[in-house]
């Protein structure tokens, strides 16, 4: 929303006394809600810390030190001979061609289930009969309803289930990242969707389009944009998710991980690492460079606007046509396309094991054991108490990832533009510079390493329990929500801040007045909803051992218990239903 | 009338390709009110920009309380700019703060950082700004989230932070092309009142020129980076006017 929006004075003074009274009502309702919130968040930040340090006698395994030294030691000697380069490069190749597949099939689910589950596609239309706009009711809540079990099942899940009935095919690693992040994608597809304007889409269906038509020429264009820069994001999330795969299993960086983990092989580990590191930062940059271009006209770079558009004008007053085209985006989306068939190749991927008769088979063997649910020993309790665990877990999780990102945000961000040109000497702009690029190394580091690699190395360090769980999510996520969090402090609306330092402020002020309080807000709500992603990945963390519902998980899948496993992804799909509620009610408070 | 407040020598200003503004020599002397009128594009932004500082000229020179501006180290621009009160068309406020904030940011550049820091928490010399937010018309609004004004009462709490600043000249970069007319009319009445209470100098670009006419002592038009005027008010003649917001033809289109 662009501050006209915002601000446009209503005219006439009737209108305006009611809309300012009803803002004035708004504002005092939300003030109660942002306090009540707050102190909700810290009542339960407090409560997750005390749940992880009570209860256990013994939180921090000293006999581990050791190892944990030794293995950050190996940083220093990565194995790097040519046989194990191959080795390394060709399995890199897999995880990114993982990522390619479950990305593409991820965003062929979401559109089609993207408009489907979007309002405008339901409510659009005739209005006549009842009967008919009932039908389209129940057929939007039903499309909703079923992008929510993919939605709240994590990626790990849908692998080591699909490989229970698939078996080790590289197609299972495909469709566990597409099935999940295609219900996501969906979602928010049809948010995109509906947030487009529907003048065009209205206007080819009274002009008597079909539906789908309508849909493909008015409403699709002008959002493509934003899908193909979420599409980029959902490519960023799948490397990360392709890595992790391997460690249940899945070819790849992931799995080459856990067998050197496995021979406690620190040196060849590292080198995995570092292949990890170099494809996850490739993967953000490529993304950040194209979502850039997608939000660079409505972003407060005013600048080059102003004087961008003084030219346009200029040039359309002289006849002439602007290029319209954006190359770079143009070639990165020609990029994406050459590498699916690519990844096809490499993979060697066979769709025939899909419609074979064994995967049928083991899929209704897999239905019959899994009826009916059966509660883990000590019942509904447990179940409840593990989910208490999994809960503080996030939340620990959580402080951790937004103390940190508040420390490591602002000297991640290039906020030296902010406020004034090229001022400052030299020598200090270039500290600034070199602060920001480590900085941005430090992020990239915590957010390459899967979750479950940090999972094993803090587990060096504590035994079992809500801690070790939390500081793994905590420090991956912190790498995850710190660029994020830097992102927004970039793209803050310069003028204000312009402002101050017209008037005089230092360099700390304009922060303190005019970077912070704009900032603030925007990280809380990222925190939020990254809060919604983390209580899904609190499974990848309790799959190697850390606890909380995930470790059940783990249990009930090795000894092939599958009623177990309902009840257990239940109570976490129950879970995530209310994390996802509370975030978006606080979320709503501080808009 | 003493040495000149404002002065810009043969000044230039590029963005890429573009040339926002190209040999202007505009000199204002303490006092002054002067609006700055002409068609969209025609540098009137630069212009304000060069002159609080925010802007470095790539040629030429730019004079401002006897300071050279493009030569000036950081301390000497924030003593200039300490004295300059600057206000905005889209107003640059922070939605976040509270008004009381806003205005207290009319004193940054007096107050030491600790003091800036305690005052978020609990705001400082509150009397002051509730004195100017009074000038204003809108004592009422001191804790008021500055995002829920509207559009007028925003440009109120700028004034306002202006009038803090107790500042030597008064910059208004379209101060009122976001609000309605009979909203927009008040405001520069109530900015000129406040320079000449104050004492100061004023200058401001303007979209209106029935505004700037009827409130200035002088009027400077500008078209494509150029000054194409630069007179009292009552020279200015209405085949000036359409001159100045004329629309050029070139290349073929008739």
């Amino acid at each position: 929303m662009t501050p006209a929006d915002t601000r446009a004075e209503p005219r006439g003074g009737l209108p305006e006394i009611s809309l300012r009274e009803a803002s004035r009502a708004r504002a005092a309702g939300r003030s109660l809600g942002r306090r009540t919130w707050g102190s909700v968040a810290v009542l339960a930040v407090a409560a997750a810390t005390v749940a992880s340090v009570a209860g256990s006698e013994a939180l921090v395994n000293h006999a581990g030190l050791p190892q944990f030294g030794s293995f950050f030691e190996a940083a220093l000697s990565p194995r790097l001979d040519p046989s194990f380069l191959v080795l390394t490069a060709e399995a890199t190749a897999t995880t990114l061609a993982y990522a390619v597949l479950g990305t593409a099939l991820s965003l062929a689910i979401g559109l089609v289930g993207g408009i489907l589950a979007s309002e405008t596609w339901w409510r659009s239309g005739s209005r006549g009969q009842r009967r008919r706009s009932r039908a389209r009711l129940a057929g939007w809540a039903g499309a909703r309803a079923a992008l929510v079990m993919p939605r709240g099942v994590h990626e790990v899940i849908w692998g080591l289930f699909l490989l229970s009935v698939i078996g080790t095919e590289p197609v299972v690693a495909v469709l566990a990242i597409g099935i999940p992040f295609g219900a996501i994608t969906a979602k928010v597809f049809s948010e995109i969707l509906d947030e487009t304007a529907r003048g065009p889409y209205t206007a080819l269906l009274a002009s008597g389009a079909r539906r789908p038509a309508a849909v493909a020429y008015g409403l699709v264009p002008p959002a493509l944009s934003d899908l193909i820069s979420y599409g980029y994001y959902r490519f960023e999330c799948a490397i990360r998710s392709a890595a992790i795969l391997g460690l249940i299993g899945a070819a790849g960086l992931g799995f080459q991980l856990d067998l050197s983990f496995a021979a406690t092989d620190y040196e060849e580990m590292w080198t995995f690492l570092l292949a990890l590191i170099v494809l996850s930062g490739a993967a953000d940059a490529w993304s950040s460079v194209v979502r850039g271009r997608r939000s660079a006209p409505r972003g407060p770079a005013a600048q080059a606007i102003r004087a961008g558009r003084a030219a346009r004008s200029a040039a359309a007053a002289r006849g002439e046509r602007s290029p319209r085209r954006d190359r770079v985006l143009v070639a990165s989306v020609a990029v994406a396309l050459a590498l699916v068939p690519l990844s096809w190749s490499w993979l060697g991927l066979d769709l025939s094991e899909l419609w074979s008769r064994e995967t049928w088979a083991q899929l209704g063997q897999v239905v019959v054991d899994s009826w009916p649910p059966q509660l883990p020993e000590g019942g509904l309790g447990e179940l409840a108490r593990l989910s208490l665990v999994t809960l503080a877990m996030s939340v620990l999780a959580m402080a951790v990832a937004f103390a940190g990102g508040l420390a490591l945000a602002f000297p991640a961000a290039n906020l030296e533009r902010l406020g004034g040109r090229g001022r400052g000497t030299r020598a200090r702009r270039a500290f600034r510079l070199a602060l920001a690029i480590a900085t941005r190394a430090v992020l990239l580091f915590l957010r390459a390493i899967p979750p479950p690699v940090w999972a094993l190395l803090v587990l060096f360090l504590f035994f079992p329990g809500i801690l070790p769980g939390a500081l793994a999510l905590g420090v991956y996520t912190l790498g995850v929500l710190g660029r994020l969090m830097a992102e927004a402090a970039e793209n803050l609306d310069e003028r204000p801040l312009r402002a101050l330092r017209a008037q005089g402020a230092s360099s700390a002020q304009v922060f303190l007045y005019g970077v912070l309080p704009a900032a603030f807000p925007r990280f809380v709500a990222f925190a939020l909803y990254r809060w919604e992603v983390t209580i899904r990945e609190t499974v990848v963390v309790g799959v190697v051992g850390a606890g909380g519902l995930g470790l059940l998980l783990q249990r009930q899948l090795a000894s092939f218990d599958y009623g177990g496993v309902v009840a257990t992804v239940a109570a976490l799909i129950l879970l995530t239903l209310v994390v996802d509620l509370v975030s978006a009610a606080m979320r709503r408070s501080l808009r | 009338m003493g040495r000149p407040v404002f002065e810009l020598e043969d000044a230039g200003v590029r963005f890429g390709d573009t040339e926002a503004l190209a040999g202007v020599s505009v000199s204002v002397e303490s006092g002054e009110r002067v609006a700055v009128i002409g068609p969209s594009g025609a540098g009137k932004s630069s212009l304000i920009r060069l002159l609080n500082g925010t802007l470095v000229p790539d040629s030429g020179r730019v004079r401002v309380l006897g300071e050279d501006l493009a030569g000036a180290s950081a301390r000497k621009l924030r003593g200039v700019q300490r004295r300059l009160g600057t206000i905005h068309q889209q107003f640059d406020l922070v939605d976040q703060l509270r008004v009381v904030h806003n205005v207290n940011a009319g004193r940054l550049a007096e107050w030491p950082l600790w003091r800036a820091a305690a005052s978020l928490a609990s705001p400082r010399e509150t009397a002051t700004a509730r004195q100017a937010l009074a000038r204003v018309g809108i004592a009422d609004k001191l804790y008021e989230r500055t995002a829920t004004l509207s559009g007028g009462e925003q440009q109120r709490v700028a004034i306002a932070r202006v009038l803090v600043q107790r500042p030597a000249a008064i910059l208004a970069d379209e101060p009122i092309a976001s609000l309605d007319p009979a909203r927009g009319l008040e405001i520069v009445r109530l900015l000129c009142e406040v320079s000449r209470e104050l004492g100061t100098t004023l200058l401001a670009s303007l979209h209106d020129v029935e505004v700037a006419l009827a409130s200035f002592h002088r009027i400077v038009g500008l078209r494509e980076g150029g000054v194409v005027f630069d007179c009292a008010p009552a020279r200015v003649s209405p085949d000036a006017i359409e001159a100045l917001y004329s629309i050029e033809r070139e290349g073929g289109l008739a």
